[in-house]
């Protein structure tokens, strides 16, 4: 009976790690592909899809154009370089007041074209706090 | 005052779990009622010494004490008291205390309830969880180190160093920085109660399986906590369900569900809850599955701690829209996962080998294989989630800065998982009532397949579903929907009481059918020429001013005041005007748009707004958000916001204006003078910037209008047309000359044009050249009609993913009826 049972179990129990490890290898690999990681502006320009950390350029002019139907504005990353970036959608949500902007997108002739932007905002964080004096 | 006997009370707090924890582990070992009484008193002082903690904190809110961080930080003067009172744990801090009061309570439940040999170690995991959650917000500064972040910290606390508070030590500033309005809604007032509700709960199961390895007793402790389980993930789900809710209401990603870091540390927990029960309900029916039974209990409440970490850590700084502020509580975060993993993954293998296996294999054709296969999907399934969710500690083996994975990474596994559940849902719910062969399986299930395929079909053609992969996920969910309703009706001739499986997997049937309609059939609303446009898009025929071709499409479209645009072939859709109101928001407009169903049936109005945000604008920056409205129906939802509007651009510059000038001098009065003359004659048209002026006639002014004494009245009949838009009016000034005391006066009342902001003067006759004078106050050289960005997106049966979502509620609650009953009559019979 019990040699019978660890006969039948052997065949099973390959399988079954077989099977685990098959399938935690090819959700890796699969995993592994879908994750990208953050580069600056200049190396933007050699690939085809990048996302790219930084920070609303306030000194540069923003806005939506009307006639092209984008939102442009400018950033710097990381690293200080400021390009532009266009935006096919209108102006999102809380850009102001991210703390940080992740532009997901193709790097073009010096304009990043972003199909996707994520603001950072840690929605009550202020580094520098702007206090109104109280009345004594 | 207040703010140090909250400190007090907190640091009280959590002496007292300290000791508990000790006691209830001395109380296990000795197995000393005496000591667990002792424990027990302990845990309740614990428990009143946070609620007075609590009530100093909600004082020190409502009383807007600002010198205090959190205060400062989390509220403002102007919050409403409601908004005010969830300020409470609207922070790091606050949500903490809720969390551990929660479990204060759910600890009471437990003590009440549960038996022996179970309670002694039940609490005693309790009270180590809080005793980790209470660390972090005592905010003890012990020199070398700081244990938790007080919420009862002050401004100069939290930032010794900032020039305002080295100059005044005791500086209160005036108001604080205000909820975030996104956040002032009364779902996301209701939100974080329950989901900590499902955190608390989700201790339990968590605790009795730390106390089934520890009594070494792996089969009773199933009664107790899985009435427990089932409330935990009826708390996750209603949260999560809160969340999506609120995001889809008032976010403008036009989604309920966007895989985001935070929302998905709510599903894994629930995901794996869920395998749990499963593993429950077949070790209580069969006496077997003991291993996996007490392994996803102990990963369930594991995961929560883990998706808390990440949440809170500021693992995740990058990758979530919302992630939390960084209080540097990293290193006992990670104290708190590692200990919680160590002691129940470490001692589930300690005592794996001792763990009651099954004598003989389950057949494949059984309610336990199936049932088994059931929590396997759903742990496969939390696993990916983890997986995808981990990305910036697991991704930095493949690259050194990992970003989040593609949405498609979760789409793409999801899928296939969830497409086998559903038919295993059915297959397992068959087995469960009833032993079955394959040759009586398949004969019980032609009806139920027959409907299934019926079902599939129409909803092909009338979706024009093209995807194979869709098709079959169409059939696989209807078939949940389908196999599981026929189990239904027959369980209810039975005995009602028994559907709450069987409703959770109807529920989940019609969840995927709701998920796919309104996620991958979403359309976005386009006037004709966009569509245009995007078609040539599609075909690469656009080219940007650099010459690439354009990629992205317009999901948006511009309306002009009072002129219908037809979108969609399908509405007329009419831009009114917009209200200008101070509530619920200062300054917000409230825009509204007439949607004409040009298939006749009734019109429709929708008023999304838009409204400065306060808490982030300032004085040389309006930050502008949206209020998107959804207008909910059976069959599909439209979704729209207003993306942009000739106000919002206007007051845009009117602050740039004044951002320049400021620094300029302030002696140009020059923007006053946009008067301007305009000399016509009879049937002449004459242009002036976007306007066209026709005079057409005199007409006779009638007596009634006309100053006594007059020598002329005489009105013209002018129409004015702004070009652009077509629009027009037809006016009729009056020129009177009259006398008083021997002098002559001209009369000329200016007549207005509110619309266009403009006023037309009939202010002189030349009788030599045939003409007259008309004197435009207003005329703006650049002027624009009204206008608003539209963004707009038909989600077709957005309904079905909440009538799915409620099904699962509601089978969730009559589980929970039952196993509590079945539970307390066991303890009746002892």
């Amino acid at each position: 009976m019990n040699q019978k049972k660890t006969k039948q179990m052997k065949p099973k129990i390959i399988i079954g790690v077989v099977s685990i490890i098959a399938f935690t290898s090819l959700l890796m690999y699969n995993f592994g592909n879908s994750i990208s990681t953050y580069v600056n502006f200049e190396d933007a320009e050699n690939r085809s899809i990048s996302h790219v950390i930084g920070t609303w350029d306030k000194n540069e002019v923003h806005g939506f154009s009307r006639e092209t139907m984008q939102f442009s504005f400018y950033m710097k990353d990381q690293d200080g370089n400021s390009r532009r970036v266009v935006y096919s959608k209108p102006k999102p949500n809380n850009f102001e007041q991210a703390t940080q902007l992740v532009v997901i997108g193709e790097m073009r002739n010096n304009v990043f074209h972003a199909n996707e932007m994520l603001m950072k905002c840690p929605s009550k964080y202020n580094e520098n706090p702007e206090f109104e004096l109280a009345d004594s | 005052m207040i703010a140090t006997i909250g400190h007090l009370f907190l640091s009280a707090a959590f002496l007292a779990s300290f000791l508990a924890m000790i006691l209830y582990a001395v109380a296990s070992i000795n197995d000393s009622k005496q000591v667990e009484t002792v424990s027990n008193w302990l845990w309740v002082a614990k428990g009143l010494c946070l609620t007075v903690a609590s009530g100093a904190l909600v004082y020190l809110i409502m009383t807007h004490q600002f010198q205090y961080y959190y205060v400062w930080n989390y509220t403002s003067l102007d919050l409403e008291t409601k908004y005010l009172f969830s300020a409470f744990y609207g922070g790091q801090e606050g949500s903490f205390m809720l969390w551990i009061l929660i479990s204060f309570i759910v600890g009471l439940g437990l003590m009440k309830w549960t038996r022996k040999p179970y309670k002694a170690p039940v609490l005693f995991v309790m009270t180590l969880t809080q005793f980790f959650l209470l660390s972090m917000v005592v905010g003890w500064d012990l020199g070398f180190t700081q244990i938790g972040a007080s919420p009862f910290r002050t401004i100069a606390d939290e930032m010794p160093n900032a020039p305002f508070i080295m100059a005044n030590p005791d500086f209160v500033p005036a108001d604080g920085t205000g909820l975030n309005d996104l956040l002032k809604s009364p779902w996301m007032m209701i939100h974080p109660p329950i989901i900590f509700v499902g955190f608390s709960m989700m201790t339990v199961p968590f605790a009795f399986a730390i106390a089934s390895l520890w009594t070494k007793t792996y089969h009773e402790w199933i009664r107790p906590a899985l009435p427990w389980t089932l409330a935990a993930n009826l708390s996750l789900l209603t949260a999560i369900f809160l969340g999506g809710y609120w995001a889809y209401e008032t976010l403008s990603f036009g989604g309920y569900w966007a895989w985001d870091p935070v929302e998905n540390a709510s599903l894994v927990p629930w995901l794996i809850g869920t395998a749990g029960i499963h593993a429950m309900i077949i070790q209580q029916k069969s006496k077997r599955a003991h291993k996996a039974s007490l392994f996803f209990a102990i990963l369930a409440y594991v995961s929560i701690i883990y998706q808390t970490f990440l949440t809170r850590s500021g693992v995740l700084a990058d990758q979530s829209v919302h992630s939390f502020v960084d209080l540097g509580l990293y290193g006992q975060l990670l104290a708190f996962i590692l200990v919680i993993t160590i002691m129940g993954i470490g001692f589930y293998l300690y005592r794996y080998k001792e763990l009651p296996s099954p004598v003989e294999e389950s057949k494949f054709l059984s309610r336990e294989f199936m049932t088994f296969t059931g929590s396997m999907l759903l742990f496969i399934l939390g696993f990916v989630i983890i997986i995808g969710t981990s990305s910036p500690i697991i991704g930095k083996l493949f690259v050194s800065n990992p970003t989040p994975p593609e949405i498609q990474f979760y789409n793409n596994w999801s899928m296939p998982i969830v497409i086998i559940m559903a038919i295993a849902t059915v297959i397992g719910q068959y087995l469960f009532w009833e032993k079955h062969t394959w040759e009586s399986l398949a004969g019980a299930m032609i009806y139920p397949l027959l409907l299934t395929s019926v079902a599939t079909v129409l909803s092909i053609i009338i979706g024009d579903v093209r995807s194979l992969y869709y098709m079959i996920y169409i059939l696989a969910a209807w078939f949940a929907v389908i196999g599981n309703g026929t189990v239904i009706i027959q369980l209810l001739r039975k005995n009602p009481k028994l559907i709450g499986g069987a409703l959770t997997h109807i529920g989940f049937g019609a969840l995927l059918l709701g998920i796919i309609a309104s996620s991958v059939y979403t359309e976005p609303l386009l006037d004709q020429q966009t569509a245009a446009y995007n078609q040539r898009i599609l075909t690469g025929d656009v080219f940007d001013e650099e010459g690439f071709p354009v990629t992205q499409r317009v999901e948006m479209f511009q309306l002009d005041i009072n002129r219908p645009l037809l979108v969609n072939e399908k509405y007329m859709v009419t831009y009114e005007g917009f209200e200008l109101s101070d509530t619920p928001r200062p300054g917000q407009q409230n825009y509204i748009l007439k949607f004409e169903p040009i298939d006749g049936s009734t019109p429709f109005y929708m008023n999304p707004e838009v409204y400065p945000m306060l808490t982030s604008s300032t004085r040389d920056n309006i930050d502008w958000s949206v209020d998107p409205h959804v207008r909910t129906g059976m069959l599909q939802d439209i979704y729209l916001y207003v993306a942009g509007s000739r106000y919002v651009a206007r007051e845009n510059e009117e602050l740039e204006r004044r951002n320049s000038t400021e620094f300029a001098s302030s002696d140009s009065s020059n923007q006053e003078n946009d008067i301007q003359t305009i000399e016509i004659k009879m049937g002449e048209t004459i242009d002036a910037g976007p306007f066209s002026f026709t005079f057409m006639n005199f007409i006779p002014a009638s007596e009634e209008v006309v100053p006594e004494n007059a020598q002329i009245a005489i009105r013209a009949l002018l129409r004015v047309e702004h070009e652009p838009s077509g629009n027009a009016f037809e006016i009729e000034p009056l020129f009177a000359v009259y006398t008083e005391n021997e002098q002559s006066f001209v009369y000329s009342p200016p007549l207005d044009i509110e619309q266009w902001d403009m006023s037309v003067l009939f202010t002189r006759i030349h009788p030599e050249s045939d003409s007259i004078e008309l004197t435009v106050n207003g005329l703006d050289e650049e002027f624009e009609e009204d206008w608003v960005l539209v963004v707009a997106e038909v989600k077709p049966f957005v309904s079905i993913v909440w009538l799915g979502t409620f099904i699962l509620m509601f089978g969730f609650s009559i589980s929970i009826l039952r196993h509590w009953k079945r539970e307390k009559d066991t303890t009746e019979k002892r």
